[in-house]
């Protein structure tokens, strides 16, 4: 761990041509997966990533510089890198460093890197052979189990000096069934920002089932039709729409810039009046959560839009300059070497009034998500995709046969003000976003809600 | 300490455990890129990443470990780490460490020195003015960045095997962002050369021109439609499915190619090529991620697979060579298998011919959410398009906010006829993949 002198003198070097704000990032982290396929432990990936990385701002310009070598030596040389690229004037700070400490509110019990292959293994093969032995159908597993403990140092020019010890788990299962020569698949891939005790909670048998039953339920389907319809999205991961719809234009790295379809429209109805969506990196042991972010500020409960009125972006600091705007604790990176971000935590429309069977009655046509799988956004325009993995008919009200093969295309701003009627069984999902910043582990999440109109992707 | 200084203490602590087969991968690079917004460089970035991966075969299992901390006790730890990951392992294939070539064929790179600072800033503050200068309804959305890169891959094992490469890149990106006052669209494009050689003009009026080419797009009706995919949309989407091609997906059961080698695949005009040396390719590479040559090979000869892509591994599993296609997604991923060069051999026709043979179909010119929307396993796909109506032979207005369906297997037999124009967009890394514009017979398109 870099020592509170050694970062004075770091953030020293930094500012010396005039920077008006420095940062160093310090990363240990180990990543661990043991992966599964053809019923045999196949391969396992162990690595160590640790770096350094040296951030300093002058009004809205950022210079970032990182390296591998985190030597006195190293941390100096990328200090005067970054401050050479910045490239004018000289210029001293008075920095005193203080230790801030935190808390922590997802505290750990079982650090993964204390437990044995073998006992990892164990939790891995009863999840994968829930899956190989749900029906004779299924013809292929993969499983992995993935444990990552990433330790962070931040400390800047305001005098902060934070540290945060970030464990996360997770177990993914998927399947493939063959019915009468038709293949499908079908995934589970459940994770929380705990240590091995995330399995006394989340059954790893009961996961491996899950991503059977979707194999052999889509297996059995036929094409989805294609067409303009209602659609009902489950709850957790159909989060998604969210997410993709609304959640990336509401960042920062791109309201800032005029790239997102929402840039001025703070205080304006932007979504329909039952829409309220949180950003909440502070719910214990979620996927997504985090005590301090990558700049060092703590976690916050967001409110980004209430009963359809846009109340907040997701903003980091650098960012914020711009928008004349604080930091809401949503800068992310997935590691030293990538320059930090405004990216969600935990994003989730809130529990409405709707009941689940109404919302099914109200459709005379439509289609039913169950599952979701992953999307993407352009949110310049405002355009996004995301796919179905299960997906039902529903005719007259009843949820009929399942479809496979279907995805969802819309405009951000159009399909938010659609969504008009939100259930009340909340539950989140989870996933890896990419974006500048890297791949970072983000919960989506809602109740059931219903879409009122929207375009089906099928034949 | 570097990592020769490193090498050696991991050799000492895999003598000193008793392992006879080990092998050291190490991959270095460094990148440095400037952006600018509004006229103004805005961010600055420069990093310096690297890692180590050993692997050594312990009970005739292949284990594995890494780091990017090069201190003498992570040098002793990943030897421990990677034996005891081995211990744990069940797969029963047969493992091996290479033992390289004889030969290996020369690289015709073109080499140049890397552009200083001052030169990626003033490339990216002209190529700046060149986006608002490309058309008179450019905002403030627009970003203009350049970049400059090198690394270094080296693989030494208990073979005798001692390999090294290295590379250097630069390149120019474009994001143009076009506005009506009613609605924003926007498109980027990214070319990798020799910095003073590229031409921030062109770059950037292709980029404007590509945006502006969406404003005011239509809805197309719900239907079965001829579909003509630009180079770009066809590259995505071969890049998307182009694991199928893999022996080892296919051994596993998760590629419909098993069992197929010798047989037609596709249409009479599709013809794959894998090559590792083209020209086109800023990253050509004469030996895999286990030390083999590389070679260039036709994976499909008008519509009949040659060949799927194998590895040390899965070529002993399947009794043939290795074609030499082993690679790594990172330092320190598992060796597994991907292509280097892929793309579909040009054909005779225009653009505007296949357009014609079309006669009244959609051209796609961009797909949106592969990773999500294309299954690699059953080779579905439900995808977010965008492109124009071929009204009678002819581009006509922009369509968008519609979805193109199918089977990536039934569309390789649906190709009706392949385009002359075959281009590489976007190559950056090891790994690129091209097309010429493709008819394909019929695809199901949902709008209105």
């Amino acid at each position: 761990m870099i020592s509170r002198e050694l970062c004075q003198r770091v953030l020293q070097a930094a500012v010396a041509t005039g920077a008006d704000y420095a940062e160093i990032f310090t990363e240990n982290t180990v990543n661990h997966a043991i992966n599964m396929i053809a019923n045999k432990v196949d391969a396992i990936k162990d690595t160590v990533i640790a770096g350094a990385a040296v951030r300093i701002y002058k009004g809205l310009r950022s210079v970032m510089a990182s390296t591998v070598d985190t030597s006195e030596e190293g941390l100096l040389r990328c200090a005067r890198q970054a401050a050479d690229a910045l490239g004018e004037g000289t210029a001293q700070m008075d920095i005193v460093l203080k230790e801030r400490l935190f808390g922590d509110i997802h505290p750990v019990r079982i650090v993964p890197a204390s437990v044995t292959n073998r006992e990892k293994v164990a939790i891995l093969k009863e999840g994968y052979f829930a899956a190989k032995d749900y029906s004779d159908q299924i013809t292929q597993v993969t499983g992995t189990l993935l444990d990552v403990d990433h330790n962070i140092l931040i400390a800047n020019t305001e005098g902060l000096y934070a540290q945060d010890r970030q464990i996360r788990t997770r177990l993914s299962i998927s399947a493939v069934a063959e019915v009468n020569g038709e293949t499908q698949t079908g995934s589970y891939n459940p994770g929380r920002r705990m240590g091995l005790e995330m399995f006394e909670t989340v059954i790893p048998s009961a996961v491996g089932i899950e991503a059977a039953r979707q194999a052999v339920t889509m297996a059995g389907a036929g094409y989805c039709p294609a067409g303009v319809m209602p659609v009902a999205i489950d709850n957790g991961f159909g989060g998604v729409i969210f997410h993709e719809a609304c959640g990336h234009s509401l960042e920062a790295s791109s309201v800032a810039y005029g790239q997102s379809q929402f840039t001025g429209k703070l205080g304006q109805q932007i979504a329909n009046e039952k829409v309220t969506a949180i950003d909440d990196g502070t719910i214990p042991g979620a996927w997504g959560s985090i005590n301090i972010d990558d700049e060092g500020t703590p976690a916050k409960k967001n409110v980004l839009i209430e009963n359809g009125v846009l109340k907040s972006y997701m903003v980091d600091k650098f960012n914020g300059r711009r928008m004349g705007m604080e930091s809401t604790g949503n800068a992310r990176r997935q590691s030293y070497s990538y320059t930090p971000t405004s990216r969600m935590t935990n994003t989730y429309i809130m529990p409405g009034q709707d009941k689940n069977e109404d919302i099914i009655a109200s459709m005379e046509y439509g289609l039913y998500a169950k599952a979701m799988g992953g999307g993407s956004v352009n949110p310049v325009t405002g355009e996004f995709n995301f796919a179905v993995n299960e997906g039902y008919m529903v005719r007259n009200g009843k949820i009929c046969e399942p479809v496979r093969g279907a995805s969802l295309v819309g405009k951000g701003s159009d399909i938010i003000m659609n969504i008009d009627m939100v259930g009340t069984n909340l539950d989140l999902g989870q996933g890896m976003c990419g974006s500048s910043s890297g791949y970072i582990p983000t919960n989506v999440g809602q109740p059931l809600v219903r879409v009122s109109s929207i375009t089906v992707g099928g034949r | 300490m570097d990592f020769n200084t490193f090498k050696q203490i991991v050799i000492s602590k895999a003598q000193a455990m008793g392992i006879e087969e080990y092998e050291l991968y190490y991959q270095a690079g460094q990148s440095t890129s400037v952006e600018a917004f509004q006229h103004e460089i805005n961010e600055f970035s420069a990093s310096t990443e690297g890692g180590v991966c050993f692997r050594c075969i312990v009970g005739g299992k292949m284990g594995y470990a890494s780091t990017e901390d090069l201190s003498a006790a992570q040098a002793e730890a990943i030897v421990e780490r990677a034996a005891d990951n081995a211990a744990v392992l069940e797969a029963e294939e047969a493992v091996f460490l290479g033992e390289g070539g004889k030969t290996y064929q020369p690289l015709e790179m073109v080499s140049y020195d890397l552009p200083k600072t001052d030169e990626l800033i003033a490339k990216t503050l002209q190529t700046q003015q060149a986006l608002y200068d490309a058309h008179p309804q450019a905002v403030d959305g627009c970003q203009t960045s350049a970049f400059s890169q090198s690394m270094e891959i080296a693989i030494c094992n208990s073979k005798g095997l001692d390999l090294h490469y290295t590379n250097n890149a630069s390149g120019l990106v474009a994001a143009a962002v076009i506005s009506d006052g009613q609605e924003m669209v926007n498109d980027y494009q990214i070319k990798v050369g020799k910095l003073d050689s590229i031409d921030s003009q062109a770059l950037a009026e292709k980029a404007a021109h590509r945006a502006a080419g969406k404003l005011g797009g239509e809805t197309v009706a719900t239907g079965v439609y001829p579909v003509v995919f630009s180079p770009e949309a066809m590259s995505s989407l071969l890049s998307t499915y182009s694991g199928i091609f893999s022996s080892e997906t296919a051994q596993k059961g998760l590629s419909k190619l098993s069992d197929k080698e010798g047989q037609v695949i596709a249409s009479s005009a599709v013809t794959l090529i894998d090559d590792p040396f083209h020209k086109d390719n800023p990253m050509p590479i004469n030996f895999d991620a286990e030390g083999s040559p590389t070679a260039r090979k036709l994976v499909i000869e008008s519509g009949t697979l040659n060949t799927l892509l194998y590895n040390l591994k899965t070529a002993a599993v399947a009794g043939k060579t290795t074609t030499g296609n082993a690679s790594k997604a990172g330092y320190d991923a598992a060796v597994a298998i991907r292509p280097f060069t892929m793309y579909l051999a040009p054909g005779e026709c225009t653009e505007e011919q296949l357009l014609e043979k079309a006669g009244n179909g959609i051209y796609i010119n961009s797909l949106g959410g592969l990773h999500a929307g294309a299954n690699p396993i059953t080779g579905d796909f439900s995808l977010q398009s965008a492109g124009f109506l071929i009204e009678q032979g002819k581009k006509t207005v922009p369509v968008k906010s519609f979805t193109v369906a199918g089977n990536f297997y039934d569309l390789l037999k649906s190709i009706t006829a392949v385009g002359s124009n075959m281009e590489l967009p976007s190559a950056m890394g090891m790994t690129a993949f091209g097309s010429p514009s493709v008819l394909v017979a019929q695809l199901s398109i949902a709008g209105k």
